[in-house]
Order: structure tokens, then C-alpha cells, then sequence
């Protein structure tokens, strides 16, 4: 047996190591890049937060959310049955048993370096995405006909483009009325969770003869129509050309070949004009018409008008986070946590499951301001996101905390439907209807026109920012056109900016190491600044989800 | 009397027994977390497994789609 070496033991502060062991390292003396294994993402173990904060991320965390994953697909899929659907999907479709098995990993990185009640609440919102997930997972798998689902189930179910708001089923659904979001599941959480698999339908759609050159986003979704791995779930389908003419794209090919009654609700894109309003919400007036004729279902106002006040107390609830996000040091929600789950629950539409995090969160944060804690106390500036993320790297926000102390407040996809809908009268909600339409994700700000996508400057000042992450989502050619006229600004207003190329899914174009490289090259060389935690510095996580 | 201690006792044993085994398998669970063995056995096993099914499962060929489809007739209907 080898001897204990007596002059390193010697060396050891023991009672440095037990508060350590007790409390959890410093922020500081962390090395949380060291933790992973070369290439792959995954952890030598994972990440010691003291006895408290491991104990809390082990049970009510990694176990609950486990735990909660059968229960939610056994309650939204309707008991056993729904189960072995459950199980039909994820051996038929690669965007379910590929990709969303590994969802406690996207837990881990989103969460790496969170200690305290910020952990309590960014993990509840990735519990409310994950249940929202499951929802939309068991709504696919018991209605499809691929794997024999419920054709009465699908009789009642329409088929939409992702960024056609969910609202439209409101009047529908005391009657069995079910809305799936054709791309959300199998697209566009993927690529959060574990971005392997979307690659894949990126290379289809490449495959099959269309040009390389357009956003990733509509490549995948159409390749997922290519690679026939959609489940024949909705019995008609409702698209829009939101956010962008590439989106049309992918409606042509999803027309084709998916072989389904379709309507095409079509929103305008410079929407400060109000006489397009009432045309706009003719158009949903007719979606709503196209709908009852292909389900059998009736309008119902009253339902409408439910969903609306429950939705609309959801945005109040949403406010209140950005005035303790804008003007104390208490926010606990870190700014992937906030950015996801604000963009699903608004676009995806009032569900019961994000009431009840909402619930959970308001307590912590209450908690928070009333005790004054300071949830990021190593913020060293406070950043704002502007323009659209990379998808395979959302949890730059923890990492960009974690190695330099950048605080992500808020981001412009966030700060989208800003919006409380009227019902008092059928024609006021209408309208209101309307607007939210307009404000799609990628619609309000980035192609909205010049004033709204400066919206930034005063968002800067309402959420005390002193840095600006500028996303530049290389194959968007909307917001191509605008990146002299930012640079402009930002000489021209003196703020710091750090522009981050990406391609919104397909990681191989800008990898998340070049990602990191750049804003370390900025920190080092413009702030003059020394990392926090220089582990995290530069790491090897290309294979990683 | 004799009779009810030993139920006593044979109710206790199995109260142990059974906490034994729940600590055991909470130890286990806790290793599996530490050491990040759900990531590692995705990563290394079931990963490349269903890639595998999925890279070698027959589809439909896109080409063999046909483009005049069911919604043109009712559009056609609605004109």
C-alpha cells in the first residue's frame, strides 16, 4: 500500500475543507470547469454545493423531477395506457428517444454554480417546462395514428406552426378543443435539452436539395416533414408567416407533405400600422371558422374569456418579476431559467402547470426582497440579450455568471407580449387578440422594424444594465441588415457590447467554445478584467448535448 | 403474552429491514447523482443505441409525395 504522503497531508487546511464540505466552496475557488469530462459535457461527478444546497439539488430536484416525469406522462396520458404510448413514440420519433431522455442534464447545466433560493426558483421553472413538455409529448403520442392513438382524440386537434399562439384553441377547450404546436417538441426544445438530434434534420432538408443558406430554424423544421418523423396527431393544421418569409418556406413543404386541410393565418410585419389590425383579426376570425369546420367544435366566448383573465394574471405576475429583477439585487431567477420559461408559457398559452410554479416562485421571491438577500452576489454587470439566442447554448447565461460574474437581468425575447388582453367586449379582445399575434416570437422587436428593435436603449436603462450580450444569429438576413446601425449606436452611446455569432440550432457553424472564446477575448482585452473561475475559461464540450 | 412479543419483535425486524434497504437505496441513488451515472449511461449506452434505430429505420421517401394534396381540393371547395 502506497504511504500517505505526511507533507501534503501537512498542507491541508482541514478546517478550511470541512466549511468547505459544510458550506459549499466560494464562488472564486470552485474550479467547476475541472468537474468535466473531455469532449462529452458530462460530469467526473457532480458539482458539491455544500450539504445544504446538494441535499436540496439531489432530493427535491434531481429525485422530484424524476419522480415527476412518470407522474406527469401517467396523469397526461391518462394512466397505463398513456404509458405505453409513451413508450410507442419514443421508439418511433428520434426527437423523443434521442433527444428528451436526457433532460436532467439540461437541468445541470442551466443550474451549475446556483446555490440557495436561486436555485429553488430557476429549478421550478425548468419543472414547469418540463411538465409543459410531457403535456404536449402525451398530446402527440395519444392521438397519433402512426403508433395507434386515439382518431377521437385527433378528431378534436389542430395542428399549428409553433409561433401561432396557443390562445387560438381558448374557445375550444371545454370541449375536448387540443392545440399542438407542430414544431415546439420536436424542434425547438431539443435543441435546448440535447441538440444532437436536430442536426439531423437540418442535413435532411440540405439532403433533399434546398440551399444551406436559410435560418437553420426553418431547415429543421421542414426536415423533421422530410424525415417523416411528425405523428400523424391533428386532423387540420393553421400556419403563419411569423416570424419571417423562411418561415413561409417551411409551410410549403409542410403543406406538401403532410396532406392535411391547412390555413394560412397570415400576420403583418410592420405592426404600428393600426388600420392592418382589423385585417388581422379577420384573419383570425376566419382561423376560428376553418377550425370548427375540420373539429366539429363550437366558439365558445365565456371559455375564451377564462383563459384570457387566467393568462393575463400571469403577465401581471411576470411584471412584478421585472421590477425586482430591474431594481433590486433579489431577482432569483438566473437568465436562462427567466428566458425559457417566459417564451414557452407565452407563447404556448395559459395552462394550469404554470400557475402552480408561478405560485412556488413567488414565494421564494417574496422571501427573497423581504430578506434583502442578495441572489448574485458576484454580479460584476448586470447584462441585457438582445436579438434572437443560440438554441444549443442557452445556458451561456450560468457559464457567463460562473467565469466572469455577467448577470443576465432580462432578455428581448422576454420582454415580447407585454401585453393584457381586454374582455370586455368580443371586439376589444379580438383586437387584442390580434396584437399578440403581431407580437411573435422574433416579430415584436427583431423584424417589427428599427424602432422596435432599438427598444433596446430604454430597456437597458428600466433593467439597469451596464452591458449588452448582442446576439447575431448568423443566417437571420433581417437582422443582418441592422448590425452597422447597432455598432453605430453603441460607439455612439458609449456602452459595452459583446456581439455573439451563432446559427440558432446548428452548433457546428459557431461551437459554444468559440462562443466563450469571444467574450473572454473581450473581457480580457476590453474590461481588463480577470475571471472569477478561470477553470471555466476554455473547456472541451463539442460531443456534449 | 409470549406470543404478541414475538409478533412485536417480527414487526421490528421488518420495520429495520425495510428502512435498511430504503437507506440503501437512497445511498445508491445519491451515488448514481454524485458520480452523474444517469448522464453517463445516456451518454454511452442508450444514446448511440437509439441513434442506431433510428439511423437504420425504413422511412418514407419524400420524393414519392405527391404535390397536388388534399388541401387544394379544399381550397378548391371553399372557392
Amino acid at each position: 500500500m502506497k504511504k500517505p504522503d505526511l507533507k501534503k497531508l501537512k498542507e491541508v487546511d482541514f478546517k478550511k475543507a470541512a466549511k468547505d464540505f459544510v458550506y459549499g466552496k466560494p464562488h472564486g475557488e470552485r474550479r467547476l470547469g475541472d468537474l468535466y469530462i473531455p469532449k462529452t459535457g458530462l460530469y467526473k461527478h457532480r458539482e458539491w454545493r455544500g450539504i445544504k444546497d446538494t441535499m436540496y439539488y439531489f432530493n427535491n430536484i434531481w429525485l422530484y423531477n424524476y419522480g415527476m416525469i412518470v407522474r406527469d406522462l401517467m396523469v397526461y396520458g391518462g394512466g397505463p395506457k398513456g404509458m405505453i404510448q409513451f413508450l410507442k413514440g419514443t421508439w418511433r420519433y428520434r426527437w423523443m428517444g434521442q433527444t428528451y431522455l436526457t433532460v436532467m442534464h439540461w437541468f445541470d447545466r442551466c443550474l451549475e454554480g446556483m446555490r440557495g433560493e436561486t436555485l429553488k426558483a430557476s429549478a421550478w421553472h425548468f419543472r414547469g417546462i418540463t411538465s409543459a413538455c410531457l403535456y404536449q409529448i402525451t398530446g402527440f403520442f395519444n392521438r397519433d395514428l402512426n403508433i395507434g392513438g386515439d382518431p377521437a382524440l385527433r378528431a378534436k386537434t389542430i395542428g399549428t406552426d409553433e409561433t401561432v399562439w396557443g390562445g387560438v384553441i381558448y374557445p375550444y377547450m371545454d370541449q375536448g378543443g387540443y392545440y399542438l404546436p407542430t414544431q415546439m417538441i420536436p424542434y425547438f426544445v431539443t435543441c435546448h435539452c440535447n441538440n444532437h438530434t436536430v442536426l439531423n434534420y437540418i442535413d435532411a432538408v440540405q439532403a433533399y436539395g434546398l440551399p444551406g443558406d436559410p435560418c437553420p430554424m426553418c431547415q429543421a423544421e421542414a426536415g423533421i416533414y422530410i424525415e417523416d418523423d411528425v405523428p400523424d396527431a391533428y386532423v387540420a393544421m393553421v400556419t403563419t408567416n411569423e416570424a419571417c418569409d423562411s418561415s413561409v418556406g417551411t409551410s410549403v413543404i409542410q403543406d406538401w407533405m403532410m396532406n392535411k386541410p391547412l390555413f394560412a393565418m397570415p400576420q403583418v410585419m410592420q405592426f404600428d400600422d393600426d388600420s392592418v389590425l382589423e385585417n388581422c383579426a379577420k384573419e383570425i376570425e376566419m382561423a376560428w371558422r376553418f377550425m370548427e369546420e375540420q373539429t366539429g367544435l363550437e366558439f365558445h366566448w365565456e371559455e375564451l374569456k377564462k383563459h384570457i383573465e387566467l393568462q393575463n394574471k400571469q403577465n401581471q405576475f411576470e411584471r412584478e418579476k421585472w421590477d425586482v429583477a430591474a431594481n433590486t439585487h433579489s431577482y432569483p431567477i438566473n437568465g436562462v431559467a427567466q428566458a425559457l420559461y417566459r417564451i414557452f408559457y407565452s407563447q404556448y398559452g395559459e395552462r394550469p402547470f404554470w400557475h402552480d410554479v408561478d405560485a412556488k416562485v413567488r414565494k421564494i421571491m417574496e422571501k427573497c426582497v423581504e430578506e434583502d438577500i442578495n441572489t448574485f452576489p458576484m454580479t460584476r454587470h448586470r447584462v441585457i440579450a438582445w436579438s434572437c439566442a443560440p438554441l444549443y447554448y442557452s445556458a451561456w447565461c450560468t457559464w457567463a455568471y460562473n467565469c466572469w460574474g455577467l448577470n443576465t437581468i432580462i432578455n428581448m425575447d422576454s420582454l415580447m407580449f407585454d401585453l393584457d388582453i381586454r374582455t370586455d367586449t368580443y371586439e376589444n379582445c379580438l383586437l387584442d387578440i390580434a396584437k399578440y399575434h403581431e407580437w411573435a416570437p422574433m416579430r415584436r422587436m427583431a423584424v417589427g422594424g428599427l424602432q422596435h428593435i432599438f427598444e433596446l436603449w430604454e430597456n437597458m436603462e428600466k433593467f439597469n444594465c451596464d452591458m449588452v450580450m448582442m446576439y447575431d444569429q448568423l443566417q437571420c438576413k433581417g437582422m443582418q441588415g441592422v448590425v452597422g446601425l447597432f455598432e453605430d449606436e453603441f460607439r455612439a452611446r458609449n456602452i459595452h457590447a459583446i456581439w455573439m455569432p451563432h446559427a440558432l440550432p446548428d452548433k457546428r457553424t459557431v461551437p459554444r467554445s468559440q462562443i466563450r472564446q469571444i467574450i473572454n477575448d473581450y473581457m480580457f482585452t476590453v474590461m481588463g478584467e480577470e475571471p472569477l473561475d478561470p477553470s471555466l475559461l476554455d473547456f472541451d464540450d463539442i460531443d456534449s448535448w | 403474552m409470549k406470543k404478541a412479543k414475538k409478533k412485536k419483535n417480527k414487526a421490528a425486524g421488518f420495520v429495520k429491514k425495510t428502512l435498511g434497504i430504503a437507506a440503501l437505496a437512497y445511498a445508491g441513488l445519491f451515488c448514481v447523482f454524485y458520480y452523474d451515472l444517469d448522464g453517463k449511461l445516456l451518454y454511452y449506452v442508450v444514446e448511440p443505441f437509439m441513434k442506431n434505430h433510428f439511423d437504420n429505420m425504413e422511412r418514407r421517401d419524400p420524393h414519392t409525395v405527391p404535390y397536388e394534396q388534399i388541401d387544394s381540393e379544399y381550397m378548391a371547395a371553399q372557392n
